[in-house]
């Protein structure tokens, strides 16, 4: 069986290296077909069977490109997501998938595709930079990342988040509930970029891509000597600073 | 060309200037006095001390009658160094920040540097290097007569975001007042402004060994502003840097008003043309950069109303300022010691795009860790990722020692780029590479370090492989 990986808007999603989330995916699977659907061309998933679909950081104004061209599609987006197909959205990305997304010093609030019921706030003038450490039920090693955003994202506890964090903020510098989690859908606002930085998590996504306990992870013993190493650092209180706690 | 909008003498440069002003004055002057005479520096010092004294004090400061100001993500040093030359060699008294800091305080410092003690202006002419994140609290109230961009591509991730943020910041402080001198090439940078500002361009010609088809990871105007149907590259040197149409709906990159033709392999001159009129000029330095931001400059002084001949002779009397660069033989092998900013994935990809285009057999010892910024809040790893670490994949490359605390990162991040995990070798230590590389069947060795190493890692890995070679051959 061949997977289908489909990454939306490579041409103006490609913020923060994140797109090396796919190039470790597709080394991990050589044999997956990898689709790069264009700001003006159908998505793939609208019609056919894809197995992951991916969207990477984005600009300000890439957000309300995405919003636009996702928008005709939220219904299939809805039921892919139900039916269990596996969706990564990384760093501002999840955004566009909320109910708004408002930032004053650009003067808009637009209303988003409408998949989950959270809304971002963008301050062009309060960019969060920060690490991340917490607990992802699919992995018993501890999730490890990087914040560099200019958003935060509201919602009600309720709606279930990709990770808890130990260190660090969540959705907002409120809450320990980081990004968002529904079936497979995981939507992070880590970069870094986050499969690579988590050899864990890949296995767990590769696991659950392939239907095999023992996917193969590409550089494995590599992926893990650097997982390692910042995990180390992680644990020691030192590197961590007083704005990466969340407030009561 | 572009009318230069000359400001209205004693309007803002004199009547606002009052006694609270003179005062920011006269206690800047004193503190940077007091920073000379106890050996400090601290360039920024007098203006952060004159700005709380007098909060407006960079609207109301007697300046001089063309105040620019010159900014980007790469060559803003070098192009405000080589205006203010420029500006000297033509007799006129220049204030600039050369040697200080880029951000308001510096800014401030620099303009109370160039005032009397009775608060008249010095000088004739300001060259002002800004941070382009400083903008917003330096342009308002400074109103520059012309600002220069040289260019804006991806920089710090933590700081900078990304460049269509950057270009937002820069548009939102314009005043409409300023002429803006913008890199043709470069189409976000082409960007700046609105139609209320005059906007004069420069690029430099392609020399038709381009390639037309974008790479790497950081193409940040692949798609038509206009109609986000992809664009069609007719030549692409870098990042963005090229030049662009739209096939479908007939947008394209700016055409330049100022340019600078390839070089004449016979006679090693190089056409500047400024609407359409040519003088023939030899350069210092022909690397791209260099000619980039001679254009700037050129283009400044066209837009100030000097003569083509008078432009053709000063830009070839210009001599960028020493790089923080090395290329030596020793012992039969080229030693090359590369600044290589991390946390800027574009000067990291262009560094290791130098190490290609080195013809021969090559090791490299890189050692571009920037841990440091945890002294700045929070250490971000993602740059590695948005750097071209393909470039060390290359065949030519045999080896690649890396040291640091981050080596683990770099070895995923050069494996993931191709680079064979046989030929990565890891070392805690950031110099121990020089001890062991071998330097037998070796054309040559790449020494790379960051600012915050450049003594305890650049300087000691040269040296040890300086010893090192220079024993071989004794």
């Amino acid at each position: 069986m061949t997977l289908t990986i489909e990454m939306l808007f490579p041409e103006i999603a490609n913020l923060y290296g994140d797109n090396a989330n796919i190039d470790f995916l597709s080394r991990c699977l050589p044999k997956a077909s990898i689709v790069r659907t264009g700001l003006n061309e159908t998505p793939a998933f609208a019609s056919g069977k894809v197995d992951l679909v991916y969207l990477g950081p984005l600009t300000e104004r890439g957000q309300l490109r995405a919003i636009k061209r996702l928008i005709p599609h939220r219904d299939r987006i809805n039921q892919l997501i139900e039916s269990g197909t596996h969706f990564l959205f990384t760093h501002n990305a999840m955004e566009i998938l909320g109910s708004r997304i408002t930032n004053a010093e650009m003067d808009y609030d637009e209303a988003g595709v409408g998949i989950f019921d959270f809304s971002t706030e963008v301050g062009m003038f309060e960019r969060y930079t920060g690490k991340v450490m917490g607990a992802f039920e699919g992995v018993s090693q501890p999730i490890v990342g990087y914040k560099s955003q200019f958003s935060m994202v509201s919602s009600s506890p309720e709606i279930p988040g990709f990770m808890t964090t130990t260190r660090g903020i969540g959705r907002n510098p409120t809450t320990h509930v980081e990004g968002v989690r529904r079936h497979n859908f995981i939507g992070t606002s880590l970069i870094g970029p986050v499969l690579l930085m988590n050899p864990h998590l890949a296995q767990w996504l590769l696991s659950s891509l392939v239907l095999s306990p023992t996917p193969e992870i590409a550089l494995r013993d590599m992926a893990v000597a650097a997982y390692d190493a910042r995990l180390r650092e992680f644990h020691d209180d030192r590197t961590w600073s007083s704005f990466e706690r969340v407030s009561s | 060309m572009t009318e230069l909008t000359v400001p209205v003498p004693g309007d803002r440069h004199g009547p606002r200037f009052g006694l609270r002003a003179l005062a920011a004055v006269w206690i800047g002057k004193c503190a940077g006095l007091a920073l000379r005479l106890l050996g400090r520096e601290g360039t920024h010092v007098p203006g952060r001390i004159a700005l709380w004294v007098c909060p407006d004090l960079l609207s109301s400061i007697a300046r001089p009658d063309t105040v620019i100001v010159v900014t980007g993500t790469n060559g803003k040093t070098t192009t405000t160094n080589l205006l203010a030359d420029a500006l000297g060699t033509l007799g006129k008294r220049v204030s600039s920040n050369r040697a200080g800091s880029n951000l308001r305080d510096g800014i401030v410092a620099t303009l109370i540097g160039g005032v009397s003690l009775t608060g008249r202006c010095r000088n004739d002419v300001a060259v002002l290097e800004m941070d382009e994140r400083s903008a917003l609290r330096v342009l308002p109230q400074l109103a520059p007569d012309i600002l220069v961009c040289t260019n804006l591509t991806r920089d710090s991730i933590k700081r900078n975001a990304h460049p269509e943020f950057i270009a937002w910041v820069l548009s939102s402080a314009l005043s409409p007042t300023t002429a803006l001198v913008l890199n043709s090439d470069d189409l976000i940078t082409a960007s700046l402004g609105s139609d209320s500002n005059n906007r004069v361009f420069y690029g430099v010609d392609p020399t038709g060994d381009e390639s037309r088809e974008p790479s790497g990871s950081a193409v940040d105007a692949a798609i038509c502003p206009r109609c986000d149907e992809p664009l069609e590259w007719l030549f692409w040197r870098f990042n963005h840097i090229g030049s662009v149409r739209c096939r479908a709906c007939g947008f394209a990159s700016e055409k330049p008003d100022t340019r600078v033709s390839p070089i004449d392999s016979t006679t090693g001159l190089r056409s500047l043309v400024i609407n359409s009129e040519s003088v023939s000029v030899r350069l210092a330095n022909e690397s791209l950069v260099n000619v980039y931001n001679v254009a700037a400059v050129a283009a400044t002084l066209d837009l100030l109303r000097v003569a083509l001949g008078t432009i053709g002779s000063v830009v070839e009397s210009l001599t960028p300022p020493p790089s923080r660069f090395a290329d030596e033989m020793v012992g039969g092998v080229r030693l090359v010691r590369l600044l290589t900013k991390g946390l800027v994935g574009v000067a990291v990809s262009r560094a290791f795009a130098h190490i290609l285009s080195v013809p021969g057999r090559k090791v490299v010892l890189l050692a571009v860790d920037e841990t440091t910024d945890r002294f700045d809040g929070v250490e971000n790893t993602a740059w590695t990722y948005d750097a071209d670490y393909e470039y060390l994949a290359d065949p030519s490359i045999s080896a690649i020692y890396v040291g640091g605390v981050r080596r683990h990162d770099q070895a995923l991040r050069l494996a993931m780029a191709g680079v064979d995990p046989a030929r990565i070798v890891l070392n805690e230590s950031e110099t121990r590479g020089a001890d062991v590389v071998p330097l037998e069947g070796v054309d040559a060795i790449f020494n790379l370090h960051s600012n915050h190493n450049a003594a305890a890692t650049g300087d000691v890995v040269h040296g040890k492989l300086r010893t090192r070679l220079m024993e071989k051959i004794s």
